[in-house]
C-alpha cells in the first residue's frame, strides 16, 4: 500500500510517500518547506498559508520524485484535518481533494497530533508506551486505553514549545527557536530561580514565560538554561507522576520539542529511576512532517474506508482525546 | 516498596511501630539548587499540612519524625487498599467519601493539589488521604476548582467506564460539604479551566 500524507497545520508544508507492508513501513519520501517569519516575530496564518500555497506544487513534485513512485500508483491519500491554523490547514486539505478527486483515489483525514504518535511507535519499535507529545501546539502526556488516547496530563495554559519560541523572539530570534535557546543555554550553568509550577498531573508555564523575560537582561545564556532546566525538569516531574500511576513500561517523546538533547537527557534520568524504556522519536521525524500524516492513514485505511469527499473538512479545535483508535 | 513520582517509599519501622519511609531523594537530572528547593519546601509542606488538617476531621497518616535535611519522613503505616485498585462499584461509593474530604480540605482554606484514585487508602475505619507534597493554603476559588479538575481528569483516564457515576458521587459529596453556591461557582470554574486546554472549544 502507498500513501501520501499532506501536512500543514502550522510552519510545516510537507509532503512524505509511504509503502506499508504488514505492520511496517518504509518512507519512500518526505518533502518539506518551512515558512519562516521575520526575526522576532510569531508565524502569521495567512502569510503562512500563502507559503504553503505558492510552494506546494513543487514540494508535490519533488516528494514525487524522490519517491521513485508515479502518482497513479499511489492508493491513498491523507491529510492533517487539525488542530492546526485555519488558513493553513485549508491548503493541505485542498490539495489532497484536488488529488483524491482527479486520480480517483480514496482520501483519509486525520489528526495531526495522533500521526507524531503513530509515526514515532513505528519508528522506534515502542509497543504500549505512555507518550509525552510537546510541541509548538501541544504539550500533553497520554496513554492508550480501550480504544482512545487518554490525558493523563497536559500543559493549563501555554505549550513548551510556544515557551521556547516566545522568549526566542523576545531575544529577537525568528521562530521556531527552539534549536535556538538550546544551544544559547548550552553556554552556562548558572541557575537563575524561576517559578516551578506543577498542579497534579498537568503544568503551567505562563509565569514562567514572564519570569524569564524579565531575567534575559541580566544575561540570555544563564536565562535560556535556567528556562530550560526549570521547564524540563516541570515536565520530568509530570510524566514520572504519569509513569507511576499508569505503571507503563516504555515511555515515547514526540513533536518538535523531542528534538532538544537536554529534554531527553531529563526523560532518560526519569525512565532509570522507574525501571522504563526510553525512546524518542528520530530528530528528523520529531517535528511536523508528511511521514506522520501519511502512516496514520495508512493505519486508518486497514481498518476503514476513505472519507466521502463532502466530508473531508479541517477542525482548527480537535483535541487527540477525542478520536476513537480502530486499527 | 514503591518509587513513587516524586519520592521513593519503603516500609519500615519507627520506634518499633511499623511505619512508612518517604524519602525524597536528589534527582540527578534537576539541577542541584532546583532540586533542593523542591524537595526541601515540599518535605516540610507535606509534613504540615498532614497534622494541620486533623484538625478539621480528616484522617491521615500520623507523622513520626522529619529529617528536613535529608528530606525524609516517618509515617504511620496505614494498612489498606488504593482507590484505585478497588472495583469499581466500590470506587464509585468511595467517590461520594472523597467528595466530603475535599470538600472540608477545601472549606478550611486548603487545596491538596495532587487529587489522584491512588492517593486515598480505604481502610478498615473508612478513608484516608495521603500525600500532600503540593498542597497549599488558599481560598481562591481557582486553585479548589484546579484540585476538581485533576480529579475528573484523573477518572476520566483512568477510570473511563465509570467516570459519569464516579464523578457525580463526587460532587454529591463536596457538595453536601461546602453547600450547593459554592459548589456551582467552583464547578464553573472548572469548566472555565477546562476551555482554557488547548483545542478545547471549537473555533
Amino acid at each position: 500500500m502507498l500513501c501520501l500524507g499532506i501536512e500543514s497545520t502550522a510552519h510545516t508544508f510537507s509532503c512524505a510517500i509511504i509503502e506499508k507492508t504488514g505492520t511496517q513501513g518504509i518512507i519512500l519520501s518526505d518533502i518539506r518547506k518551512i515558512y519562516t517569519p521575520p526575526e522576532g516575530e510569531g508565524i502569521h496564518p495567512r502569510e503562512a498559508s500563502r507559503h504553503h500555497a505558492e510552494n506546494s506544487p513543487q514540494v508535490l513534485a519533488e516528494c514525487l520524485q524522490k519517491s521513485g513512485v508515479k502518482i497513479n500508483d499511489i492508493d491513498l491519500v491523507s491529510y492533517a484535518a487539525g488542530p492546526g491554523l485555519g488558513p493553513c490547514l485549508r491548503i493541505g486539505a485542498v490539495v489532497a481533494r484536488s488529488l483524491a478527486s482527479y486520480y480517483d483515489m480514496s482520501i483519509y483525514p486525520v489528526n495531526h497530533a495522533l500521526g507524531h504518535i503513530e509515526l514515532g511507535k513505528m519508528l522506534t519499535g515502542a509497543n504500549d508506551p505512555l507518550v509525552l507529545l510537546v510541541s509548538g501546539g501541544h504539550t500533553m502526556i497520554l496513554a492508550l486505553l480501550s480504544k482512545k488516547w487518554r490525558v493523563f496530563g497536559e500543559t493549563l495554559d501555554i505549550t513548551l514549545g510556544q515557551l521556547l519560541d516566545q522568549i526566542g523572539r523576545h531575544a529577537g530570534f525568528a521562530s521556531p527557536c527552539g534549536s535556538k535557546i538550546e544551544e544559547i543555554a548550552s553556554k552556562s550553568s548558572t541557575y537563575v530561580p524561576l517559578p516551578y509550577v506543577v498542579k497534579g498531573n498537568d503544568v503551567s508555564f505562563s509565569g514562567l514565560l514572564s519570569a524569564t523575560k524579565k531575567i534575559i537582561p541580566k544575561g540570555l545564556e544563564s536565562a535560556c538554561y535556567s528556562l530550560q532546566e526549570t521547564s524540563f525538569s516541570m515536565i520530568g516531574e509530570a510524566t514520572e507522576r504519569a509513569l507511576s500511576f499508569t505503571g507503563k513500561k516504555e515511555l515515547l517523546v514526540v513533536g518538535g520539542v523531542a528534538a532538544n538533547k537536554r529534554l531527553s537527557d531529563i526523560l532518560t534520568g526519569v525512565c532509570k529511576r522507574h525501571n522504563c524504556t526510553f525512546f524518542v522519536a528520530p530528530k528528523e521525524y520529531a517535528g511536523d512532517c508528511g511521514s506522520q500524516i501519511s502512516w496514520l492513514g495508512l493505519l486508518e485505511s486497514s481498518k476503514k474506508n476513505g472519507a466521502k469527499l463532502e466530508d473531508t473538512f479541517v477542525r482548527q479545535s480537535w483535541r487527540i482525546d477525542t478520536v476513537e483508535v480502530h486499527y | 516498596m514503591k518509587i513513587g513520582a516524586e519520592a521513593d517509599i519503603y516500609v519500615t519501622s519507627w520506634n518499633g511501630r511499623k511505619s512508612i519511609l518517604k524519602i525524597r531523594k536528589r534527582k540527578d537530572y534537576r539541577n542541584e539548587l532546583l532540586d533542593n528547593r523542591i524537595r526541601r519546601l515540599r518535605t516540610t509542606r507535606e509534613a504540615k499540612m498532614i497534622s494541620e488538617v486533623k484538625s478539621f476531621g480528616i484522617s491521615t497518616p500520623l507523622v513520626y519524625f522529619v529529617d528536613q535535611k535529608k528530606c525524609e519522613i516517618f509515617l504511620q503505616y496505614v494498612p489498606g487498599k488504593l482507590v484505585r485498585d478497588l472495583p469499581n462499584g466500590t470506587i464509585i461509593k468511595a467517590c461520594k467519601k472523597i467528595g466530603r474530604i475535599v470538600g472540608t480540605l477545601h472549606k478550611n482554606g486548603i487545596m491538596h493539589g495532587d487529587l489522584t484514585t491512588s492517593n486515598f487508602i480505604l481502610t478498615r475505619e473508612g478513608l484516608i488521604i495521603i500525600d500532600f507534597g503540593l498542597a497549599q493554603k488558599t481560598e481562591k476559588v481557582e486553585d479548589h476548582a484546579i484540585d476538581l479538575r485533576l480529579f475528573k481528569e484523573v477518572l476520566n483516564s483512568a477510570h473511563i467506564d465509570i467516570v459519569g457515576k464516579s464523578w457525580e458521587s463526587f460532587l454529591n459529596g463536596y457538595e453536601k460539604i461546602v453547600g450547593t453556591p459554592r459548589k456551582e461557582r467552583v464547578i464553573s470554574q472548572v469548566s472555565v479551566i477546562e476551555k482554557r486546554g488547548r483545542y478545547a472549544n471549537v473555533v
